[in-house]
């Protein structure tokens, strides 16, 4: 799907983009990728050190799939600004309990389009964006700002 | 513990060549794929990525954060250089400002320095914060990106 500059207003949404539930192969693969070997992804006896109950996913890799979702729509070339901030945690899904632990670690990512401007020259626009697990729990929000043809 | 001495601190600059494997393995990741051909060409097929209007194969918007940990003993050596604990670490907040794209085989010169470095809240619940600016040169001297990580010890 081509987008250009005109055939977006103000208030028009982003299509939503739903990930797969986050399994602890995923966080792991996305360690070995970006080298964020934090135990605190991977390794259940440093949890349990610190308290915590489970392995998280790390924030880049929720940042990751929404880039995945801002770039299904608007192409990385046309991104001119990304900016994130974490809210809250994102467990994976438990195999041995997939029916009850999926929805916590399925992201979607929403947003809408707040401005649309010029600035150095070209034509660009604000997205405002959301990304929360299917249980309605926030895990990021930001913004991106883009240009289009 | 935030360390106010450390404003202002650039940490050593850092070469490194973007590999086009590195990229696949990437995309691969945040697309939460098991293999390349089930990922968005332009991060693997310089064809397919010269079609799209990109010069060769290009990185994802947030592949370059990875480089903070790549460098000077990683995750553990930065910690040390900047005096965190890593028990009560998070990242907060990301922002990236693209002027170019970063592609494969691009060799890549890495600038980071700590902005701001405080302390929030009283008693027993304070948080520590540190935020670092990093900017990305290529070979041809071009500014590629700047970005800005706001870390946190809770």
């Amino acid at each position: 799907m081509v987008v250009n500059y005109n055939d977006i207003e103000i208030g028009n949404e982003m299509p939503v983009y739903t990930s797969a539930p986050i399994t602890r192969t995923d966080i792991v693969r996305y360690a070995g990728a970006s080298g964020d070997f934090n135990p605190l992804h991977h390794d259940q006896t440093f949890i349990k050190l610190i308290g915590m109950k489970n392995v998280i996913a790390h924030g880049m890799l929720i940042m990751g799939i929404v880039s995945e979702a801002v770039t299904s729509w608007i192409e990385n070339k046309y991104l001119r600004k990304f900016s994130a901030r974490f809210l809250s945690m994102t467990e994976p899904v438990d195999w041995d309990d997939e029916e009850n632990t999926k929805g916590r670690a399925t992201i979607i990512v929403s947003g809408k389009i707040v401005k649309k401007f010029e600035e150095n020259g070209e034509k660009r626009f604000q997205c405002e964006i959301i990304a929360q697990n299917a249980l309605g729990s926030k895990k990021l929000s930001g913004f991106f700002i883009a240009t289009l043809p | 513990m935030a360390d106010k001495s450390k404003i202002g601190m650039e940490l050593p600059a850092y070469t490194f060549k973007v590999e086009k494997d590195k990229i696949i393995e990437f995309a691969i990741a945040i697309s939460q794929k098991g293999r390349k051909e089930e990922i968005n060409p332009i991060y693997y097929d310089e064809e397919a990525a010269k079609k799209a209007g990109y010069k060769g194969i290009v990185a994802p918007p947030t592949f370059a954060t990875s480089s903070f940990f790549w460098t000077g003993g990683g995750l553990m050596g930065a910690i040390k250089i900047l005096g965190m604990d890593l028990n009560r670490l998070l990242d907060r907040e990301e922002e990236y400002e693209y002027f170019d794209n970063i592609y494969a085989g691009d060799v890549i010169t890495r600038k980071m320095k700590v902005v701001e470095m405080y302390t929030k809240g009283k008693g027993r619940r304070t948080i520590d914060v540190t935020i670092l600016e990093t900017e990305l040169i290529n070979q041809q001297g071009e500014l590629l990106m700047k970005y800005r990580s706001t870390l946190m010890e809770i």
